[in-house]
């Protein structure tokens, strides 16, 4: 086994990496090398009296250290447990800290060394389980059918920050139940069982809402020609139409204009949703009714029966505060001429989905007992029918060809439950349920070593879609000249031009920049008014844009850190306070000087995100950017470190009260580096609009907005400035925004990390840190553009190996 | 861009897989009869946004007492409840993570990555308990997660629509849909056959980490094909009839109290009828705002008062309702009988949280109130906090109630000193 190592080129690359490691030797499992005597020593007087014999402490022994033996297992719990000071317990002696030095470092070395043979042997990657917004997106794609089903599976927990890494996705019993459920309820939406709904179309009015017959508040306004305005935000003046009976897509076309909107757009949210027990209503999108002259508007949704839609205008008058005034009301409003309803859509029968399982079967009326007759596909041949469904059915589930040894039991599958008494569709759907539970379905297998096409394909496309190749890709696969770089440089590109893209900005950055998080909390409305729906949803929207922005047009990374632009709505654009720009409608925008914003520290969803509702931490902030930016994620604070009572009643501020907890010495090593970024964000509160004071609503001066005083009071002003950890002082955000910049490669790194870990599903460890230079060395070339670091990333041994 | 598929729906279909029975026992018990003792039973229900610390501990210890605000919400409970003060997780970091933990006692889960849970202690106990019951056990959530994880470190998703859970308990269903029902349960189990013998087939060719993975799913193969074929005998079995109008969900997503009460009456049913003996209950923790008279701010911020009187006003007002609501339930389960006692004396109820103090996120002299299940009750068991004693201490008593020997779960370093039975 020692000479096993012999001809790996990774091997030496460790060697010259970590020379610890190459004293203790690389199959260390199998040809272990005992401790050096120090470290021996340790061992001996702090470990092994306790950890040892019939009743060790802890159920872990110890002895097998000694000589270098126990696994990898034993000694990564020892080297955390010595690393983080848990051991040896507090009660009895430590060893001095040079000693405990040479414990660690040994031990790391050897779980290094372990990790490198196993890398070699075993892969980078850790088998793949589908995540569950994975598993969602590719029933979408292999059926052809929208089905919700991710918030029925538990949720997956990550590693290394993303949820689709291969070490950290378990799977349970629990799980499993669920996927059968979500197999049979996908089937049953692929599949036709009765005729095709009529296509039902139908346009009218406001005046069919309720909202607007029932309205005594002058919020609605109805013109000669039947055109109605709608004049308040309110939301029970909001306008609910329609009420659908059979569950489909449909489209939905209303004519709006802006009406006494001094030229300015009016902007409006449409939701679908309803029923008591009905599903939450859900956000379909917001749109701009321009002044000048009616737009017809757009958009598709997937209602289920007694759903309806609604219209609410955004940012008009309390319905009360029109009241007032009834007719006479001068305010904006927002116009609708029509609004018409088309669906369930279906642009053939039976719909594509049951088509491409069945493939020109014909279907015939069944009896059900007690229920009503629904119609069922009739085989011409039953068993080379089922048989032909399965495999074309496999091979898209399985992402590769399946052979005719690995498609028997699933056809045998079908036989016997049409044996049992199944008809023969029951039968074949079962059948179909077993491939989407099968491990070659849940699971991305990959092989150690260089991937081949069909697994590269696979990791393509999860990485960019979240979801299973399509036709082309894996046929390119099948032909085995993906691999070849001119293609998969073609085929990135092309991926990205897709829209399934989207899932990869939505979910990278949702971990990354964590904007998944951004409704964790909700801002108090006592001292945060301005913070409404449209403001979030714009702020994640920018965040995302500002991602798509970077990627579509090859811009340097550095952006992320510091630019001269970003992606802004009216809604944002008066959040930072820019002006010139209305509206739902996002579009590029050149900051103006002293604009303070620009790179993602300063994106008003990051600035959410690191705050709770009520007020800021720059410790909080500062972990986010060490880990965020620099890659060094801060240690968690030892047990006994008490944690900052908030206060927001004005009389202290949270530098105050960290200035205290600094000025115990063993807080302050960690703090002094934590802490400095955060400071200098403290310029921004809790919704990430600029601040130069504090709010408070104990004690302060009363604050006057628009003639309106505010329910918060103006607290203590914000100090932003500090210090880095190696003595350069900033004295605002631009100020750290130019310290960030002289550290590019430093951000290069981690962010080229971060996209390894979420395109390969595994963890980037120490030994593939040369790798990594490596593609950065390149990426500097490419004037560290973002898309081209992703082409540099795909084209890596990192990705293109297991 | 839409929800095509509701949970709704969904879980309409779910149904019978998840009724796991055993063999031995398919016959509502004969306590009547007087010859089996009664069945123990365990429910653990946590709020994760805390309970304001001031008004929720006594400020004496031990039997004499003065009620807390909070605790005078109880009444003549007094004598079914104890209070417990100053226990800790040790190892579980302040931040709402520990709700993970909360009923696994798992170190560290604030360091997301790399965090693995271990196994709950109501999923615990459903391996030595669970086969004597239509459902071995119950995870119910107001919304979204789960307290309960399976000892591979998977969370046991939680059922957060009251309905289908009282549909799957306690209706019978049309002919048609048990016929479906059925089908699906033989289709599983054939599916579950197939994919064995796949990932059997595979298991040979991987790596020693991979080969972990696949065994894991392996062993969840076999662990839901013991469960399905369970659940088919029952599914021959008419199902306990209840005397009450179907429990109906609650659709409003900030209403605290009104989803608690549901599912706090889904508990007392399930109890009842012996339907299961294990559950777990999470509460809503949203920021929304609550519809609660008096209450204008959402939940979590007012969790995060900062010492705003204004704000700890409101949260006071928010955890009174919620505290009536326990009290109810309590009290329902102490009305109905069962053998000897009632079925508070046969049940432990332990209501707490994962955070000792919202504001900061401190993990550190957590709130407990246990009830029924035939302790010593009557007390404030107030632990020195400096050192607090595990949490998994308690658990373990629990435990030990519930006749399961043994003496370790979780980070346990024995029971719980003071606790003890009649």
């Amino acid at each position: 086994m020692c000479t096993s190592v012999e001809p790996l080129h990774t091997s030496l690359k460790i060697l010259t990496l970590f020379p610890l490691a190459a004293l203790c030797g690389y199959a260390v499992g199998a040809c272990a090398e005992a401790p050096p005597a120090a470290v021996r020593a340790v061992f001996e007087q702090h470990c092994v009296k306790c950890h040892s014999g019939d009743e060790p402490k802890g159920d872990m022994t110890l002895e097998p250290l000694m000589d270098g033996h126990g696994g990898l297992k034993l000694w990564q719990d020892a080297l955390e447990k010595i690393e983080t000071g848990e051991m040896p317990p507090k009660s009895k002696p430590r060893p001095a800290p040079e000693q405990q030095r040479a414990a660690v470092d040994w031990l790391a070395a050897l779980v290094l060394g372990e990790k490198a043979v196993l890398r070699e042997k075993e892969g980078r990657v850790v088998l793949r389980r589908l995540n569950r917004v994975e598993y969602e997106n590719t029933l979408r794609d292999l059926l052809g059918v929208e089905v919700r089903v991710r918030e029925l599976l538990p949720e997956d927990s990550s590693a290394a920050g993303f949820d689709n890494v291969g070490a950290a996705l378990h799977s349970s019993s629990f799980l499993l139940a669920r996927y059968l459920d979500a197999a049979a309820e996908a089937l049953d939406q692929a599949i036709a069982s009765g005729p095709q709904s009529a296509v039902k179309k139908q346009r009218v009015t406001l005046a069919d809402a309720y909202q607007f017959k029932q309205d005594t508040e002058h919020a609605f306004r109805k013109r000669a020609d039947g055109r109605i305005t709608m004049f308040s935000s309110s939301q029970w003046q909001a306008a609910t139409l329609f009420w659908l009976d059979r569950r489909g897509r449909y489209r939905f076309r209303m004519s709006v204009q802006g009406d006494q909107s001094s030229g300015k757009p009016v902007v409006f949210s449409t939701y679908t949703g309803g029923g008591s027990d009905g599903p939450k209503p859900v956000l379909a999108g917001y749109f701009d009714a321009p002044a000048e002259a009616p737009k017809v508007i757009e958009f598709e949704a997937f209602m289920e029966p007694r759903m309806s839609m609604t219209i609410r205008p955004y940012g008009l008058a309390v319905a009360q505060e029109i009241a007032k005034e009834g007719e006479k009301w001068a305010g904006p409003g927002l116009a609708v001429d029509w609004v018409e309803m088309e669906g369930p859509l279906n642009e053939t029968w039976p719909p594509a989905s049951h088509e491409r399982l069945f493939a020109g079967l014909k279907q015939a009326p069944v009896k059900v007992p007690g229920g009503n007759d629904i119609l069922e596909v009739q085989p011409n041949d039953a068993a080379a029918d089922a048989r032909r469904i399965i495999a074309a059915f496999a091979r898209r589930a399985f992402r590769r060809p399946v052979g005719d040894a690995e498609l028997a039991p699933f056809i045998a599958l079908v036989a016997k439950r049409q044996a049992d008494g199944s008809t023969f569709e029951q039968a074949v759907r079962a059948g179909l349920a077993a491939v989407m539970t099968s491990p070659a379905f849940l699971f991305l297998n990959e092989t150690p070593g260089p991937l081949d096409d069909l697994a590269l394909a696979s990791r393509l496309s999860y990485f960019l879609w979240s979801s299973m190749p399509d036709e082309e890709l894996l046929s390119l696969a099948e032909k085995g000249t993906l691999h070849d770089p001119a293609t998969l440089r073609a085929q990135l590109d092309r991926l990205l031009k897709n829209p399934k893209a989207s899932a990869f900005t939505e979910n990278f950055t949702g971990q990354w920049l964590r904007l998944r998080e951004i409704d964790f909390t909700e801002p108090s409305g006592q001292l945060y008014p301005e913070f409404d729906d449209m403001l979030k949803v714009s702020m994640v929207r920018e965040a995302r844009l500002f991602f798509d922005e970077l990627l579509r047009h090859d811009l340097p990374i550095t952006n992320f850190l510091a630019s001269d632009f970003s992606m802004l709505n009216g809604r944002l654009a008066k959040h930072y306070g820019i002006p010139g720009v209305e509206g739902w409608t996002f579009q590029r925008v050149t900051l103006p000087p002293g604009s303070h914003r620009g790179g993602v520290l300063t994106m008003a969803a990051v600035l959410k995100v690191t705050a709770n509702g009520t007020n800021t931490s720059p410790v909080m902030r500062g972990a986010w950017t060490l880990d965020r930016i620099f890659g060094r994620p801060p240690k968690p604070p030892p047990p006994d470190a008490g944690s900052i009572e908030p206060d927001i009643r004005g009389s202290t501020t949270i530098r105050e009260q960290l200035a205290k907890h600094r000025r115990i010495e063993s807080c302050a090593s960690c703090h002094v580096k934590i802490d400095p970024p955060g400071f200098a964000l403290e310029n921004f509160d809790v919704i990430g609009g600029w601040r130069e004071f504090y709010r408070s609503t104990g004690n302060g001066k009363p604050v006057e907005i628009d003639g309106k005083k505010m329910r918060y009071l103006q607290g203590p002003p914000v100090d932003a400035t500090g210090e880095m950890p190696d003595g350069r002082k900033f004295s605002n955000v631009d100020e750290l925004k130019q310290i960030l910049l002289a550290d590019t490669d430093v951000f290069a790194r981690t962010l080229t990390i971060r996209l390894i870990t979420y395109g390969t599903g595994g963890i980037v460890e120490a030994t593939d840190q040369r790798e990594v230079s490596a593609i950065l060395e390149k990426a500097r070339t490419s004037k560290w553009g973002f898309r081209s670091l992703v082409h540099e990333i795909i084209q890596s041994r990192l990705f293109r190996e297991k | 861009m839409n929800t095509p598929v509701t949970r709704r729906h969904f879980l309409r279909s779910a149904g019978i897989i998840l009724a796991l029975p055993t063999l031995e026992s398919l016959q509502p018990r004969a306590f009547a009869a007087g010859k089996t003792p009664p069945p123990r039973r365990m429910a653990c229900i946590c709020a994760p946004l805390g309970m304001h610390a001031p008004d929720f501990f006594p400020e004496e210890k031990g039997r004499d007492y003065k009620p807390s605000m909070y605790l005078e919400t109880l009444g003549d409970l007094r004598g079914d409840c104890t209070v417990i003060s100053g226990l800790a997780h040790p190892g579980v970091g302040s931040t709402h993570d520990s709700q993970d933990s909360f009923l696994t006692a798992a170190l560290h889960p604030e360091n997301r990555a790399g965090f693995r849970n271990s196994v709950s202690l109501d999923q615990f106990a459903a391996e030595k308990i669970g086969d004597q019951t239509r459902l071995p056990s119950l995870a119910l959530a107001a919304e979204g997660s789960s307290l309960s994880w399976t000892r591979s470190g998977a969370m046991v998703p939680a059922d957060t629509f009251p309905a289908s859970v009282f549909a799957r308990l306690f209706l019978q269903g049309r002919p048609d849909e048990v016929q479906k029902q059925t089908r699906r349960l033989e289709d599983g189990l054939s599916i579950l056959d197939t994919v064995r013998d796949q990932s059997k087939r595979l298991d040979g060719t991987l790596g020693t980490r991979d080969r972990e993975k696949m065994d894991e799913y392996f062993t969840s193969i076999r662990e839901l094909e013991r469960r399905m074929a369970v659940a088919r005998e029952w599914s021959t079995k008419p199902k306990p009839h209840v005397d009450v109008p179907p429990i109906q969900n609650n659709a409003n997503p900030a209403d605290l109290i009104g989803k608690t009460r549901l599912m706090l009456d889904l508990i007392h049913l399930a109890i009842q009828t012996d339907s299961t003996r294990l559950i777990t209950l999470l509460l809503l923790g949203t920021s929304q705002v609550p519809p609660i008279a008096g209450v204008s701010q959402g939940h979590h911020d007012l969790s995060h008062h900062g010492q705003d009187p204004g704000k700890i006003a409101q949260l006071r007002k928010v955890e009174l309702e919620l505290m009536k609501a326990h009290g109810e339930f309590l009290t329902k389960l102490k009305q109905t009988s069962e053998q000897d006692g009632s079925l508070l004396d046969h049940s432990m109820i332990l209501f707490g949280s994962n955070l000792g103090n919202a504001s900061n996120h401190s993990t550190k002299n957590l709130p407990f109130l246990l009830a029924g299940g035939g302790f010593k009750h009557g007390q404030h068991l107030a632990q020195n906090a400096d050192e607090s004693p595990p949490v998994s201490n308690l658990y373990v008593s629990m435990l030990q109630r519930l006749g399961i020997e043994t003496d370790k779960f979780g980070t346990s370093t024995g029971t719980l000193t003071g606790l003890e039975v009649w």
